[in-house]
């Protein structure tokens, strides 16, 4: 005997009214119900990356808080994927850093150890960003479990910021995460070893690779940490001139700040980056 | 008698191999099962089959059939009755259903344990076995000598002597009873007695707080596992309120129908006695305990508490929908990480002063306190420049190193080669030599210690690695100067 489920005439009113809700308008609400949450959890909306051309791009002049972002680390111009590239982790330590300094409280950092040699985040380093008192390691041996203490950590109010360490995301649990993160204020931060499909849900998806330094004239030392910044998703935010917004920046280890060295144009960061992924800007 | 003599007097014998570990296992599931009496239960060591791992000695008294238990029942009777009537309702209880799961067992009680154990294998009457309180001078008056748990030559000396009943030895003077058989007669007695206290060691310690839950017919139902839980939670957690204490670990144990026990615990970072917040990390763990064909008692016990911290709980806040929570709900947060993860999985990090990079972070569990603040960026500004991903063991390199004490040219690792395009260093770090080695032993004073020149390099992509060569450049077999390279970590 077939069962029939009470709902299954019933037209669904929830669907019908937002079918018939204007593309521009829906994003407006959806706006607005974010800064609410993140007011609720005594947070500011957003938070600056403290770059101004950078920032004028992104939304509310910075990353939202109640949202998912994502980092890739990405290939080096010889084609190269580091997988255990330095600078991936320092742009998300900056960001974690920016986020722990507007809100008071521990930072969740869930990570999954890769497979043959392990390279756990190295604190004193981390200091420079944060402070690695406030954290809270955990590690998880499946991906399941990564994004289940990130959902927990997301619920939970006494958390400034969450961060996931893996190597892939599926767009499922980018779909939970953010969510989750929109429901409580709370940032969520996806720090991925390898590039992705560029069909998860967040709000804003960096691609970030370690660039030469500029050495001091007549010598050969080590300068000062520049990254190759690519903007690859930016929803709710500015369009830029360029496709794929990217840059140049610096990390200054005395002043801790970053700071633009160049802007590169679209034409040369589709050089830069070999294969090239069609991102969407606005979502 | 021997086997041999057995079956020529017994042709029909019907005879199996014994098994003194199946014995163990056997005895053990009873005294796990007899747990629902009382938290004290220990397994008699004098009472037969009792094999040690890997040993095949048994005392006297043959295999399988002296096994005992003994249960110290102190403040649990009233469970079944007050008084008197509790205690042998208990006794009753207990003697039943072990016959109803078809062993043969004989349970005395009696204030001593000394005086339960002879009791149960030398009483005659079924009246006898239960010996009111203060009554076990008259009760062993008539029992044999053998229920004194004597050693085998004392034992028969005695009986040589014609002191075959306990009575027997109670007018006897103790100075030369001492003196000609040693402590162990009059100790013996004495414990049985009750003027000289036996302590039990428990299996498992008793927790220092336990309710309990018997059900007049079996449960299955998960829903109602957890409906039954939520019960024992409440009374417990008014038990840990009027005693000023917070659980640390809860153990929660399913005793089912056939007799089997199925058991899971949870612990907690701090303190706790919340009810709903200590249900949350016990819903996670309920889908692992099996119902079998039905559950007829559930105990949950607090193994390990410790004194309340004094933090007061949040009210609930009407106007928004945050969760109360304790402090900030982190504490909870890793409690239920940990639970699921593994305790070892959900951890801060510490500093420690120590010049070896690999030892300055020291990860600690979640209870531990954490680290001053800015006491990370103290340890860290002593140093110079640092890897954000430190390997957790250094990788071997090979290098292309013209000079010593020069950064290398090339290094590859992992099957890609990197051209060195930019080169920091040497930053010399020593081995602390007032540290014992990992393997225990200590630099040799006169020796070469551990050295460790650290570079930081450069890539021709930008990369940027943290390499070290392993002590001084030596000459090898063939003239040329060689030392190890490691690739350590990853910077910014």
């Amino acid at each position: 005997m077939p069962v029939i489920s009470p709902h299954a005439f019933a037209p669904s009113a929830a669907n019908d009214l937002a079918a018939g809700v204007p593309l521009g308008l829906r994003e407006k609400v959806r706006r607005l119900e974010r800064a609410h949450s993140a007011q609720r959890g005594g947070r500011a909306a957003s938070v600056a990356l403290g770059m101004p051309a950078i920032d004028a791009l992104l939304p509310e002049g910075g990353l939202l808080t109640g949202a998912l972002h994502e980092i890739e680390a990405g290939p080096a111009p010889s084609g190269r994927v580091a997988s255990h590239d330095g600078a991936a982790l320092g742009f998300a330590g900056h960001i974690v850093g920016r986020f722990a300094r507007q809100a008071g409280g521990t930072i969740l950092w869930c990570r999954r150890p890769t497979g043959t040699f392990d390279a756990p985040p190295y604190a004193p380093m981390l200091s420079a960003w944060f402070d690695p008192a406030r954290v809270l390691m955990v590690t998880a041996q499946r991906d399941a479990d990564l994004f289940w203490a990130m959902e927990e950590g997301l619920r939970c109010p006494g958390i400034a910021v969450v961060l996931g360490e893996t190597r892939a995301a599926d767009p499922t649990a980018g779909r939970r995460l953010s969510l989750a993160a929109e429901k409580s204020g709370i940032p969520a931060l996806l720090l991925r070893t390898q590039p992705a499909p560029p069909q998860s849900v967040c709000a804003t998806r960096w691609r970030v690779a370690s660039a030469p330094s500029h050495s001091t004239p007549g010598l050969s030392d080590v300068g000062a940490a520049r990254w190759r910044l690519e903007l690859r998703r930016n929803r709710f935010g500015t369009p830029s001139a360029a496709e794929i917004p990217s840059w140049l920046v610096e990390w200054n280890d005395e002043t801790h700040c970053l700071s633009v060295v160049s802007q590169t144009l679209d034409g040369s960061s589709s050089a830069y980056w070999p294969e090239s992924d069609a991102a969407r800007l606005v979502g | 008698m021997r086997l041999a003599d057995a079956r020529a007097l017994l042709p029909d014998l019907v005879t199996t191999a014994g098994e003194p570990q199946a014995d163990r296992r056997l005895i053990e599931t009873i005294a796990n099962w007899c747990d629902r009496y009382t938290p004290w239960v220990a397994i008699d060591p004098l009472g037969g089959a009792i094999a040690e791992e890997g040993t095949e000695a048994c005392s006297a008294g043959g295999f399988g059939g002296d096994a005992g238990l003994l249960l110290d029942v102190t403040g649990c009777t009233h469970l079944f009755g007050t008084g008197e009537a509790g205690e042998r309702a208990l006794l009753t209880d207990l003697t039943q259903r072990l016959s109803r799961h078809d062993f043969s067992c004989r349970a005395a009680m009696a204030d001593t344990a000394g005086a339960a154990w002879a009791l149960a294998r030398f009483a005659e009457r079924q009246t006898d076995l239960f010996c009111p309180r203060h009554g076990q001078r008259a009760a062993l008056a008539t029992l044999p000598v053998e229920g004194l748990r004597l050693d085998a030559p004392i034992l028969e000396t005695f009986l040589k002597l014609g002191l075959r009943r306990i009575g027997d030895l109670y007018p006897m003077p103790r100075a030369p009873l001492a003196r000609r058989f040693g402590d162990q007669p009059l100790a013996r007695l004495d414990q049985a007695l009750g003027t000289l206290a036996e302590p039990i060691e428990p299996r498992r310690p008793p927790p220092a707080f336990r309710t309990r839950l018997a059900f007049a017919e079996p449960i299955g139902r998960p829903e109602d596992i957890a409906a039954a839980t939520s019960r024992l939670l409440a009374a417990l957690c008014r038990q840990f309120e009027q005693a000023g204490v917070g659980a640390r670990k809860l153990e929660i144990a399913l005793y089912r129908v056939d007799g089997s026990v199925d058991r899971t615990s949870i612990g907690t970072s701090r303190p706790n006695r919340d009810n709903p917040k200590l249900m949350k990390l016990f819903e996670e763990k309920l889908g692992e305990l099996d119902a079998g064909f039905g559950v007829e008692l559930m105990i949950l016990g607090a193994p390990e508490v410790e004194a309340w911290d004094g933090t007061q709980d949040a009210l609930p806040d009407q106007h928004t929908s945050a969760v109360p929570v304790g402090i900030d709900g982190t504490t909870d947060l890793a409690d239920r990480l940990a639970l699921r993860l593994g305790i070892e999985n959900v951890v801060r990090l510490l500093p420690r002063d120590s010049h070896l990079p690999e030892r300055v972070q020291v990860t600690a569990p979640i209870e531990a306190k954490p680290a001053a603040a800015g006491a990370w960026r103290r340890v860290a500004g002593l140093k110079g420049a640092r890897p954000t991903r430190l390997l957790q063991r250094p990788e071997p390199v090979d290098v292309m190193a013209p000079v010593p004490d020069d950064p290398p040219r090339h290094f590859s690792w992992r099957q890609h080669k990197h051209r060195i395009v930019r080169a920091e260093g040497p930053e010399r770090i020593a081995d602390e030599w007032w540290r014992p080695r990992p393997d225990g032993s200590r630099p040799p004073a006169g020796g070469v210690p551990l050295v460790r020149d650290y570079y930081r390099v450069e890539d021709d992509d930008g990369g940027r690695f943290w390499l070290f060569r392993d002590g001084a450049y030596k000459v090898a077999a063939n003239g040329q100067p060689t030392a190890r390279w490691f690739l350590h970590g990853f910077c910014a």
